[in-house]
């Protein structure tokens, strides 16, 4: 009975049924290859013993974990990005809401910034990296005049073990600066003017308009940039290859992709580095999830 | 206060504020404007101290050597190709898909859309080391095979592409199937071409992501020949670097940026409109 259901139904819809199989054959030909094999793949090795020189050959269950939880250096590159991470989204998002506020009354140049915001986020990171390479030396780049006139010692910022990992967050939030603060452009013009217009009435000062009415709003958009940005963020790759290469002293600005490369392909510890993508994996599932619930809850898709 | 005072109020505020949005723009300016600086200057003023604010002579030689200093060319050469190809892959594969989920009856499609769609939760890192050895495998280390094939595939425009196909009125898709249009018909003479915007943001998104990608160039290509441009600004940055040739390197950036400005000035609007996407899906 199921059978001949079956059947007729492939007699009357095969042409359609065939059709779907071409059209989406080689996307998932090659979703099945370079995708869900190598996530199995990976948790797969992420169980086989570790050591220099490509894959164990025995399995070894959780011994890759414990050695990543009892390495130091795990923790410390954990603790560089998220507070990289963190620090760049704090500061982006602070100056893109006043950027954006500013935007907000009527500015001539609007379009012209509107233009320039996208800029950072077009460029080719590593070549926006070693422009900042050069910006931060006090030789080569303005700095040197500025650390001149407030009589300031001409330091470079990515020769320093404690201001390396700062230099790379002021890279990452001029990248993220000008498109939050387009983001929250638009969220300002879909506020409702009515509470505006009563709080104007009830003679609110523009501080409190701003801090009972703007920010409250505005949270919801505020949360989800940040979470996004927070995500991007804590993929940094490129301006530490092309800044630091975790340096000056190893691991002192090194991030999670950095180490992951190095232990993968200098160490070549592929076992190791696989329970390391992991770890990795999975925080970035549980923001993703996060941020997806959210972004379902509170951001329209109309751009 | 009478009017002319508030006036003269507001008028300060509007400068003020033009100050501020000036300064924060500048700011956001500033490294394209240094890099333009710096690849100017010639060799001997590059290394004059303190950094001028203009070079003193503009010269061109920055950018000729950067371009001789033989593999840039080459790199170029390298990351027009693959980007092209992969670009062009990811946007071909998924508008069949696409238009597959959208248009065409098939048991258990949602499912299916789900799988795809999940893969944009998995990060390009988890993926690298197995596909590595995939490369390694086939003997695809160092060719352009593996920077066009494994990117070739890709969720997100196959995402957006589905939103913009179920939007195209049913009815039309119908007319053409009266006509003896066959689904490939359908979506070459009907589908894509009501959908020319979405189309174009979503490629140009697509194009940007393998103009800029580093991680994975960086681990399948080691010969010098074959490196795409970030790559290759990351040797030239170990080559020049103890030369303390500014000039070049930030000449050789700007060139590997051109083409990304060329194309955002023109296409703007295609650009924002993807980047608005892309960004939300983080």
């Amino acid at each position: 009975m199921k059978r001949n259901e079956f059947l007729t139904h492939w007699r009357r819809e095969r042409h359609e049924w065939l059709a779907f199989a071409a059209f989406v054959f080689p996307n998932l030909v090659l979703f099945g290859v370079f995708t869900y094999w190598p996530v199995l793949n990976t948790a797969w090795m992420s169980m086989r013993s570790g050591g220099a020189g490509a894959y164990g050959t025995r399995f070894a269950l959780f011994e890759n974990y414990w050695r990543l939880f009892a390495d130091p250096v795990f923790w410390r590159v954990i603790l560089n990005t998220l507070v990289f991470a963190a620090a760049v989204i704090v500061i982006a998002q602070c100056v893109a809401f006043g950027v954006a506020l500013l935007l907000n009354r009527r500015l001539c140049g609007r379009v012209l910034f509107r233009t320039l915001a996208f800029l950072p986020y077009v460029t080719t990171p590593a070549a926006a990296a070693l422009v900042w390479v050069v910006l931060l030396d006090p030789q080569y780049g303005p700095l040197g005049a500025v650390y001149r006139a407030f009589g300031l010692e001409a330091v470079n910022l990515l020769e320093r073990s404690g201001l390396a990992l700062g230099a790379l967050i002021l890279v990452g939030a001029w990248k993220e600066i000008g498109i939050a603060s387009l983001f929250f452009l638009a969220g300002f013009q879909n506020l409702p003017e009515e509470c505006y217009e009563a709080a104007n009435l009830e003679g609110a000062s523009a501080w409190a308009r701003l801090r009972h009415i703007t920010v409250p709003l505005m949270s919801p958009v505020l949360f989800f940039l940040a979470v996004s940005g927070f995500i991007a963020a804590a993929k940094a790759f490129d301006i530490v290859v092309m800044m630091t290469e975790g340096g000056p002293v190893y691991p002192a600005s090194s991030t999670f992709v950095y180490h992951l490369y190095r232990v993968a392909f200098q160490d070549y510890d592929f076992g190791y580095a696989s329970a390391f993508a992991m770890v990795f994996f999975v925080l970035f599932m549980a923001l993703t999830v996060l941020k997806l619930r959210m972004g379902a809850k509170w951001v329209h898709y109309d751009g | 206060m009478d009017r002319g005072g508030l006036r003269e109020k507001t008028f300060l505020a509007a400068v003020a504020l033009h100050l501020v949005a000036a300064l924060v723009v500048g700011l956001m300016a500033l490294p394209f404007f240094w890099a333009l600086n710096t690849a100017l200057k010639s060799d001997g003023e590059v290394l004059r101290h303190p950094a001028a604010w203009w070079p003193g002579e503009v010269t061109l030689a920055g950018f000729s050597e950067a371009l001789q200093a033989a593999p840039f060319g080459r790199f170029y050469v390298n990351s027009v190709i693959t980007a092209l190809a992969a670009t062009a892959l990811q946007m071909g594969f998924a508008l069949l898909m696409a238009y597959a989920f959208a248009a065409i009856r098939f048991p258990g499609k949602g499912v299916l859309l789900f799988l795809v769609l999940v893969t944009m939760l998995i990060p390009d890192e988890l993926r690298l080391l197995p596909n590595y050895r995939i490369m390694a495998r086939l003997n695809w280390l160092d060719t352009y095979w593996a920077l066009i094939i494994p990117p070739a595939a890709h969720a997100f425009p196959v995402f957006v592409m589905v939103q913009q196909f179920r939007m195209i009125p049913k009815d039309l898709l119908d007319a053409a199937h009266v006509d003896g249009a066959g689904h490939f018909r359908r979506l070459v003479r009907v589908a894509i071409p009501l959908s020319k915007p979405t189309i174009a943001a979503a490629t140009l998104i697509a194009f940007l992501g393998r103009w800029n990608d580093f991680l994975w160039p960086l681990v399948v290509i080691d010969r010098l020949s074959m490196r795409t441009l970030p790559i290759g600004l990351a040797y030239l940055q170990d080559v020049a670097e103890g030369m303390v040739r500014w000039n070049v390197l930030m000449a050789g950036s700007l060139i590997a940026v051109a083409p990304l400005l060329i194309a955002y000035m023109f296409a703007q609007r295609y650009f924002v409109a993807g980047l608005w996407r892309g960004a939300l899906k983080g």
